[in-house]
């Protein structure tokens, strides 16, 4: 028995197998972390005096509010915000979801609150595949919704359709009459403003007297005025909402149908990779990929001279 | 007879050693020598002003550089270095739409290495943008939010919007094409709130554009506001770390 278990584990192993008394596993932070500190910090004293010896801060013109520079442009860290305003309503891209977000965000421990994982790179079971199907959903998920909002399936179709070298005019300007268009039975799913603006929407829908319908005086408010465009409200307002909303929900619920999310770090997991991953995608659009008129493009700050 | 007991012969490194480390005037700044045993190791951490925010000890795996990427420490490194710049900046800047672009321009030509302060700033204030972003990526991946840090990492969060604004404020004071846009697009996402975001925003800009009062409020709420509050939730944050028991440990 006793030959057959040392088979099963090396020496050392049982060594190991020992618990450590606590004292074991600390080190003197003089000077083991102090001079660890020291280092980081002269180290990255070099690179920024290098970094900054090199590369000059950027200084356009002095500020003119006479003249708008196309475009214009949130600092970085806020183009993914600036990014969202191009396809929801303002209140809902600039206040709403940074707001919400953020309080999420406060609330992760008070949701995750068990003791497993603490202390260690992704140490739970399931762990990195959390972590790559979030980034990766987030990504491309984030990615495709911009392309729609942008048209992009459209040029894609027509590009499919007719080869990469036709334009859909003839040398002398006139409208090639073989060229493909994208369906017009379709028109609705060019992108997601034209639900609003291609569809034959009934006159009452888009100027619904709201106010009529509140009892403003019954309930002791001002009397006030508002009318509701309801198409408006359904692409700038529900669809985006629902968007935000539903696709986390809808991957976390698919993630524990398919047994990859199962306790509530791996859910959290999923969720923060995905909104990181969503939050550096928005930022490289905004930033790199708006040009002017804020259209899908490649652009750099250094362009605007 | 007696044997006299004849005086050690130190060599010239000893001697250049104890002129420099033991002589009054560095004893009276230090008052032990180097530290070389455990005890005055872990008290030369626990006496000393600046180092006592450390514990004396420290689990093994925390002094793994993969284990943190020292990004916390890196925030608050560059938090300082953004002090001490932005106080030299401070010297040539004066907040006047008039002044400040031309201040800012003499500063990167007249005043000698004042491109490189400028620089250093600017490129500290992006690098701490994206070290708090990371440090908070890295406190979520190692699992380090959980009880008892929940209220840390909430102090956590508060510290990320105030490092998005102290380097928003900041974004404006060159008065150039590119601040007085960029606050302009910023501040009108505030506006768009409901109710309250015009209100706000007013208060904020101090009028219905960008101009004089904005750049004021700015510069204060840059200089002082912001990195007081900024301060204080630091203070609170690493006073947390020690008092919830340092950095999180595998169970």
């Amino acid at each position: 028995m006793a030959t057959a278990r040392s088979t099963q584990m090396p020496a050392s192993e049982a060594v190991r197998g020992r618990m450590r008394r606590q004292r074991e596993e600390e080190l003197l932070v003089w000077p083991d972390l102090v001079f660890v500190e020291f280092i980081c910090a002269v180290v990255f004293t070099i690179m920024l005096v290098i970094l900054s010896v090199l590369v000059n801060a950027v200084l356009l013109d002095q500020a003119n509010p006479a003249v708008t520079p196309n475009p214009s442009k949130a600092p970085w860290y806020f183009l993914n915000l600036q990014e969202l305003l191009l396809h929801m309503h303002p209140a809902l891209a600039g206040v709403v979801v940074p707001t919400i977000a953020l309080i999420a965000l406060g609330a992760i421990p008070y949701f995750d609150n068990d003791h497993e994982g603490q202390g260690e790179w992704l140490s739970t079971p399931r762990a990195w595949p959390n972590v790559i199907v979030g980034a990766v959903v987030g990504v491309f998920g984030t990615l495709a919704l911009i392309f729609f909002d942008a048209s992009r399936h459209v040029d894609f179709y027509e590009w499919m359709l007719n080869g990469p070298h036709r334009v859909p005019t003839l040398p002398d300007g006139a409208p090639d009459p073989t060229y493909i268009h994208w369906p017009e039975a379709l028109n609705w799913l060019r992108s997601l403003r034209s639900l609003q603006t291609q569809v034959a929407w009934p006159a009452w829908s888009t100027n619904v007297p709201f106010s009529e319908f509140i009892p403003a005086q019954l309930i002791g408010i001002t009397d006030f005025e508002v009318h509701l465009n309801l198409p408006a409200i359904l692409v700038e307002q529900i669809i985006p909402t629902t968007t935000m909303v539903g696709l986390p929900l809808l991957l976390s619920l698919v993630a524990a149908k398919v047994g990859l999310a199962k306790t509530r770090r791996d859910h959290m997991i999923l969720q923060f990779s995905g909104f990181i991953a969503t939050y550096v995608i928005l930022t490289i659009i905004g930033t790199y990929f708006r040009g002017q008129g804020l259209v899908l493009t490649p652009y750099t700050i250094f362009s605007i001279e | 007879m007696a044997v006299t007991e004849r005086p050690e012969r130190h060599s010239l490194g000893d001697r250049l050693y104890d002129a420099i480390f033991s002589n009054r005037v560095w004893r009276s700044i230090f008052r032990s020598g180097y530290p070389n045993t455990p005890r005055n190791q872990m008290l030369a951490v626990a006496t000393n002003v600046f180092l006592h925010l450390h514990p004396t000890r420290i689990h093994r795996t925390h002094v793994k550089i993969t284990h943190t990427f020292c990004l916390g420490g890196l925030s608050f490194f560059l938090f300082l270095g953004l002090t001490i710049s932005g106080v030299l900046l401070m010297f040539y800047y004066v907040p006047s739409v008039d002044r400040a672009y031309t201040d800012v321009l003499a500063l990167q030509t007249d005043v000698r290495f004042g491109q490189l302060m400028r620089n250093m700033h600017r490129w500290m204030a992006h690098g701490m943008v994206l070290t708090v972003l990371m440090h908070m990526m890295r406190v979520f991946y190692t699992g380090a939010y959980k009880p008892p840090r929940e209220f840390n990492w909430v102090v956590g969060v508060v510290l990320l919007v105030l490092t998005l604004l102290l380097s928003f404020t900041g974004y404006l004071l060159p008065w150039d094409q590119l601040a007085i846009w960029a606050i302009t697009v910023g501040t009108n996402m505030v506006g768009s709130a409901p109710i309250l975001g015009e209100p706000n925003r007013f208060v904020l800009v101090g009028g219905f554009q960008v101009g004089q009062n904005a750049l004021i409020r700015f510069y204060t709420l840059h200089v002082i506001g912001l990195p007081l509050m900024a301060a204080i939730f630091m203070t609170v944050h690493f006073w947390r770390i020690r008092r919830d028991g340092g950095l999180a440990k595998p169970l």
